[in-house]
Parts: C-alpha cells; sequence; structure tokens
C-alpha cells in the first residue's frame, strides 16, 4: 500500500519537521519505505512551503508527488496552492482557523491546531498537534512509531510537552471520527 | 410504646367529618384504637409538610378527612387537600414508601357511617401492607455536646477587628433588615447566646460567605453559623426551617436504612447507566423539589440530573447511580441537625463503597461541597475522587471534536455560593460560558466572587427580606439586557423563579431561566 502525503503552511510553521517525522515513523518506526522532498527556498521565510512525503509498502521510485492521496494544510495559501495536486476523492487535514476549504472536497477533517497549541502555552507546537491528528485520522504511520519519532525529532527537554501536544492531536482525530460516526448514526447531540 | 404496633394520623376537618367522627364517638362506634384523631380547621390548611412529617416520625398511616366537594366552608380547602395529598403521595412514591399509605377522603357531617367504613377499611389495608418501612426509633449517631468558647476558638472569632465590612457587604443586611454579621460576632463573643436578637440572626444568615470574602481577619462566618446553629439545636431552639420544615422532615425520614427508592424512576430508557460503572453520578435531590414545587412554579429542576447523565452519555461515560441514594445532607448540617446529616452520610458513604467507584460526579454544587469536605470533616472519607460537572466538561470538551450550537438567547449568570465563593471557582462556569454561542453574554452588576444570593439556603429563615433581595437581583439580570438568567444550582432556580412570581413585581421583567448543564446539553454537538 502506497500513500502520498503532501504537507504546507507557511514557513516557521514546522512544515518540513512534521514531514521528517512522518517519514521517519514510517520507515524507522514502522519499518516500512519512504521518501521526503521538502520545498525549501524563500518560502521558509513565511511563504507557501511544502513536505511531500511518500510511505509505502515497497521500494519507491519516484519520490515527487503528482497526485497526493492526503493534503494537509496549515496556511491558506499552501492550500491554494496545493489543492489541485490532491487526487479525486483525497483527504484533506486542515487548521479549522487559519484556511477555508472549497466546499466541493468531500473528505475534509479541520482541527483547531494552532489554537490548541495556543492555549497549550507554545503556538510553535501547532505541527506536532497536526502530526497527532493525522496520525489518528489517516493511519499512514502508527501511534507507536509516531509517538517515539516525536520524542526523538523534538529538542531535548521538550519531550513531555511535545508528546501531550500530539496526545491532545491525537485525541481530537479520535473524537472527530467519533463524531462522524454518531452523526451518521443520527446522533448529533447530548439530547438525541 | 411498643415498636410493633401500629400508629394512624387521621387528620379530620372540623366541619364535615368531624359532626360525623363525634357522632360515631356519642354512640361509642369501634373506631380503631390505633388511630390518632387530629382536628383541623380546614383541610386545605394541611400543607405538604404536616402530611408527611407522621411518616418521619413513624406512622404507618395518615388519612386526610376533608368536606365533600361544594361543601367546604373555606371555598378552595378540599381542592388544596386533593392537591397537597397528590403531590406528597408522589414524594412518598419516589422515597420508596408505598404512596398508598397516604389518602384523601371526603365526607357529609351526616356520614358517619360512611366515615366508619372508610377508618376500618383504611386501618386494614395498611395492617395488610405491614409496617412503614420507616421506624419510630432510629439507631442515634452521636454529636459530642458543643461548647460556643470551641466554636468561637475554631473560626478564630476572637480576631473579628469589629471593621463591619461583613455588615456593610452583606446582601440580608443592604436589603434593609436588621441582620448584623458583626453584631452576631460580638453576642457570641460576650456569651449573649439566648438574646432573641442572636438566636434570630443564626437561623437568619444565608451562610452565603460574602461576608467571609471581605473579612480581613478571614474569621469563616458560614462555617461560624453552620456551628452556631448546632449550638442552638443542641440547646433546645428550633430552626427557622422553611415550607413547615418539609424538606429538613424528607431528609431525616431519608435516615431510614430499609427504604429501596424510585428516585431515579423518570429517567428515560434512552439514557444509559450501568451498576458496574467505575464512575457514579450523584444526582441529588431535584425529583423531590420539582415534586413539591409543581403546582405555583413549576420548576423542572430534574432536568438538570438527565442533562448531566446524558452529556456523560455523549462523552461515552455511562456511570453507575446509587439505587437508593439519599440525600447528601446538606441542609442538615447547615441548619444544626448533625446528628441526622452523619445517619444520611454514613448511608451514603456506606453505598458509595460497596460500588467500587473511583469517581463521583455530581452537578449540584452542594452536593459537591458536602461530598468533597464535609463528608471528611465529618469523618466520612469516601477516598475517592469527587468531580463538579463543571470540571468533566472542561476536560471532556477540551480534549473531543466537539461544538455549540447557537443559543438564541442574550444570557446573564447566577453564580452559586458553593463553588463560586466556598469553593473559590467562579471563573470555571465562565470558562464553557465562553465556549458556547449565547446571543450575548453579560455579568450583573454584582459577579463572581461578589455574586448577590439568590435569597435563600439550605431551606431556612426565608421571610420578606429575602423576598427583596431576590427581586433586586431579578433587576440587576434584567438590566443586562439578557433573556435568560444561567444558573448554576438547582435552589437558585427554584427561589428565582419563586421571586418571579412576586404579583407586586413588574410582569415586564420575566425572564427564563435555564441551568447551564442543560444550556450545555442542548447545543453541544459533534462538529
Amino acid at each position: 500500500m502506497k500513500k502520498e502525503v503532501i504537507i504546507t503552511g507557511f514557513g516557521g510553521q514546522g512544515i518540513v519537521l512534521a514531514g521528517k517525522v512522518l517519514g521517519n515513523a514510517a520507515a524507522i518506526g514502522d519499518g516500512r519505505e519512504s521518501t521526503l522532498v521538502q520545498s525549501y527556498g524563500p518560502e521558509s521565510r513565511g511563504g507557501a512551503c511544502s513536505a511531500q512525503v511518500i510511505i509505502s509498502d515497497t521500494m519507491i521510485h519516484y519520490p515527487y508527488i503528482r497526485s497526493a492521496d492526503v493534503l494537509v494544510a496549515m496556511s491558506q495559501s499552501g492550500y491554494e496552492k496545493y489543492i489541485g495536486q490532491l487526487k479525486d476523492g483525497g483527504m484533506l487535514l486542515y487548521d479549522r482557523d487559519l484556511v477555508q476549504p472549497d466546499d466541493s472536497i468531500k473528505e475534509k477533517y479541520a482541527v483547531p491546531a494552532t489554537r490548541l497549541a495556543e492555549e497549550l502555552g507554545r503556538k510553535m507546537m501547532a505541527n506536532i498537534i497536526m502530526i497527532g491528528f493525522i496520525t489518528s485520522v489517516t493511519e499512514v504511520v502508527t501511534l507507536d512509531a509516531a509517538k517515539t519519532t516525536v520524542t526523538e525529532s523534538v529538542p531535548k527537554g521538550t519531550e513531555k510537552m511535545n508528546l501531550d501536544a500530539f496526545g491532545k492531536g491525537y485525541d481530537y482525530g479520535l473524537s472527530r471520527l467519533k463524531g462522524l460516526e454518531r452523526k451518521a448514526a443520527g446522533k448529533t447531540g447530548a439530547m438525541s | 410504646m411498643n415498636q410493633d404496633q401500629f400508629n394512624f394520623i387521621v387528620y379530620v376537618c372540623n366541619w364535615g367529618p368531624h359532626a360525623a367522627y363525634m357522632e360515631l364517638q356519642d354512640r361509642g362506634a369501634d373506631i380503631p384504637l390505633e388511630i390518632k384523631m387530629v382536628r383541623v380547621p380546614c383541610t386545605g390548611r394541611i400543607g405538604k409538610a404536616l402530611l408527611f412529617k407522621p411518616f418521619e416520625m413513624g406512622a404507618d398511616g395518615v388519612l386526610l378527612a376533608g368536606c365533600r366537594s361544594g361543601s367546604c366552608r373555606y371555598g378552595v380547602g378540599t381542592e388544596n387537600a386533593a392537591s397537597n395529598t397528590e403531590d406528597t403521595r408522589k414524594i412518598l412514591e419516589l422515597l420508596g414508601i408505598q404512596k398508598n399509605r397516604l389518602r384523601f377522603e371526603t365526607f357529609l357531617p351526616d356520614e358517619p357511617e360512611k366515615l366508619l367504613d372508610c377508618l376500618k377499611s383504611f386501618v386494614r389495608d395498611i395492617k395488610a401492607m405491614g409496617k412503614s418501612p420507616v421506624p419510630r426509633k432510629r439507631a442515634a449517631e452521636e454529636a459530642a455536646p458543643l461548647a460556643m468558647a470551641d466554636i468561637l476558638t475554631r473560626y478564630d472569632v476572637h480576631s473579628c477587628q469589629d471593621c463591619g465590612k461583613c455588615t456593610s457587604a452583606c446582601p440580608l443586611a443592604l436589603s434593609g433588615k436588621a441582620f448584623s454579621p458583626r453584631a452576631v460576632a460580638h453576642d457570641a463573643i460576650t456569651g449573649n447566646l439566648d438574646s432573641e436578637a442572636f438566636v434570630e440572626n443564626v437561623w437568619s444568615c444565608l451562610t452565603c460567605g460574602t461576608c467571609y470574602e471581605r473579612c480581613p481577619s478571614a474569621v469563616n462566618f458560614p462555617e461560624f453559623i453552620r456551628d452556631a446553629r448546632h449550638f442552638l439545636k443542641q440547646n433546645r431552639h428550633d430552626g427557622h426551617e422553611v415550607h413547615g420544615g418539609f424538606f429538613q422532615s424528607l431528609m431525616r425520614t431519608m435516615t431510614a436504612e430499609n427504604l429501596t427508592m424510585n428516585r431515579w424512576s423518570a429517567v428515560p430508557p434512552e439514557i444509559k447507566t450501568d451498576p458496574r460503572g467505575k464512575v457514579l453520578f450523584f444526582g441529588g435531590c431535584t425529583p423531590y423539589f420539582d415534586t413539591f414545587f409543581n403546582r405555583h412554579l413549576g420548576v423542572t429542576t430534574s432536568s438538570i440530573t438527565l442533562d448531566s447523565l446524558r452529556l456523560l452519555n455523549f462523552f461515552d461515560v455511562v456511570p453507575a447511580v446509587l439505587p437508593d441514594e439519599r440525600c447528601c445532607g446538606h441542609d442538615l448540617l447547615w441548619t444544626g441537625d448533625v446528628e441526622n446529616f452523619k445517619r444520611l452520610a454514613r448511608l451514603n458513604a456506606d453505598m458509595m463503597a460497596s460500588t467500587g467507584v473511583t469517581e463521583i460526579i455530581t452537578a449540584c454544587p452542594e452536593c459537591y461541597r458536602t461530598l468533597a469536605h464535609d463528608y471528611k470533616e465529618q469523618g466520612f472519607d469516601l477516598n475517592v475522587r469527587i468531580t463538579h460537572i463543571y470540571d468533566f466538561l472542561e476536560r471532556e470538551i477540551g480534549k473531543n471534536a466537539v461544538t455549540f450550537k447557537d443559543f438564541g438567547k442574550a444570557v446573564t449568570f447566577q453564580d452559586s455560593c458553593r463553588m463560586s465563593r466556598f469553593e473559590g471557582r467562579p471563573e470555571l462556569p465562565r470558562t464553557l460560558l465562553s465556549k458556547m454561542k449565547p446571543q450575548g453574554f453579560t455579568e450583573m452588576q454584582d459577579s463572581g466572587k461578589s455574586a448577590v444570593c439568590c435569597g435563600n439556603s439550605g431551606w431556612i429563615g426565608c421571610d420578606s427580606y429575602s423576598k427583596a433581595l431576590q427581586v433586586k437581583r431579578l433587576k440587576q439580570a434584567k438590566d443586562t439586557g439578557c433573556d435568560t438568567i444561567v444558573t448554576a444550582c438547582p435552589k437558585c432556580q427554584v427561589h428565582l423563579a419563586c421571586a418571579m412570581e412576586n404579583p407586586f413585581r413588574d410582569a415586564q421583567k420575566e425572564l427564563g431561566v435555564k441551568d447551564l448543564v442543560s444550556l450545555v446539553a442542548e447545543t453541544i454537538c459533534w462538529e
């Protein structure tokens, strides 16, 4: 099975790190194949930057993504730049407060990653929250692999804080899926 | 008197049935010997408290014999008696005392035979049911006699600087009552314990805690009052219980060990509970309040309990409930009846321990306060985490993908004294409110830790000053321009609804009242 994931956002949000964590988790943690291509240039000073991650059970011959299974958008400009590369029926994950997606996209999942990170006290952890959210919603990497990789990828001394952030995103994703299931079963709120 | 002997109380109206009763006496008819006849001016004046009181004292049956409909000397007596009986029967049923132990029958003066038949069949039917589950005498729970000197020391009342900040902040004093926490402290220190003013003031205090907030010496005045009430009760002063002492009577009745209660009977089937759940939901007294007040206030405080259960279910918590849950005892503790408080606490604590739960959640600020602090202080350590439902909601909303539907009304918030002041957590309900979408949220002039009391606590000492206080509070609410007052305590809801029924108040000031839990339950939804 092969999954192609584009993560995009502003430079400085930790987009490339998020891609790296995802790729490492798949390759080192889950023992699968993965590649990472990062667009690295003027974007890192604030424009729309991206990380392209391919995760596969078999060898990957070409690391660039032309038709993504998953698009993760953490900025409006990134969303607009890359939405064309999301294949039909692909999955969009986005920061609810930063991205306004098009109504035509059917499978989309929102998380207030930046707001949750602010509530945790550090806006810069929005990317880790997003990794947690990706882990539970898309299942491209396993929970254990993602957690281990997050722990190993963040600065020493901030492991617990980042794991909390990861957990927050992961739980939010689980709850989002549960909510969808409930809604499909006709249970929208507490009274019905 | 023998414990096994049956006891029946028959309230007889002076006009219709009493004439018939006298005729039976004149001719030496065989009226059952276990009957104690109480002649009353009108059965319509026998309120729910008096109908219920004999059951608290161990009566096996109560018969209210009134005048035939249309023959009441005062017009509405028969109707009132019928409705009071119906409500009291519902309460008996909730408690697990068969409702047929209470009956209302009507007679004309010239129906002695019918009266005799009725008395005999009444006694026969109830003897067939057996003794009431509430025994006449219940095991004593001891409380050592209190000395005022010890109470003064415990709360360091001697450190009162006589500055008067308490009185200037006291909502009762501000409503015009000759009430002063400072003067109470002064009387207690100087030993003026039998003075009319001291006794009156000890029973009048709202125990709302505003004075404690302001006191520069941090004298815990509400708790001092609580113990002073116990002291007065031990020294044979009657309390100033309201509603005829009905609620205290109800709570004392719950100290009977053999009650098999029906307090959860109104829980609809879609709400899930599980006797093996690791979380226990403690419901509180709302079904009793609703039954007691249904005629004139139409309050539905039970919706707080039901909506709490719905919210627990919404977040996948299937809680256990205690089938025979007793009142937590808050009102007995705060009206000086520590002995009966301890009986309730022991029964609840034993039931809780037998369930093996690790967390108890409650939506009532008084239950929360009592379970979290007073049980331990009085020697009943529950050894489990006590959580207020707002904390639970805060925790779950924080980690779940939920949102809130618009609530098309502007709101303001009435703080509960137990959570906002005693627990010192006025921000807790406000954080929840800030996540929701009312059409606007405006604080009243006095809010948070300096919020004005809803007018009463512990069903004690309600008077025209309490009413003035409530009307003032409603005005503050109205001034915010809101449509709905959001409350945090079932009693605030009862008291504010009562104040809105005040005939002297401008009907234009009608406001909706809704508990925060219900507001959350009605608007929360999956994203």
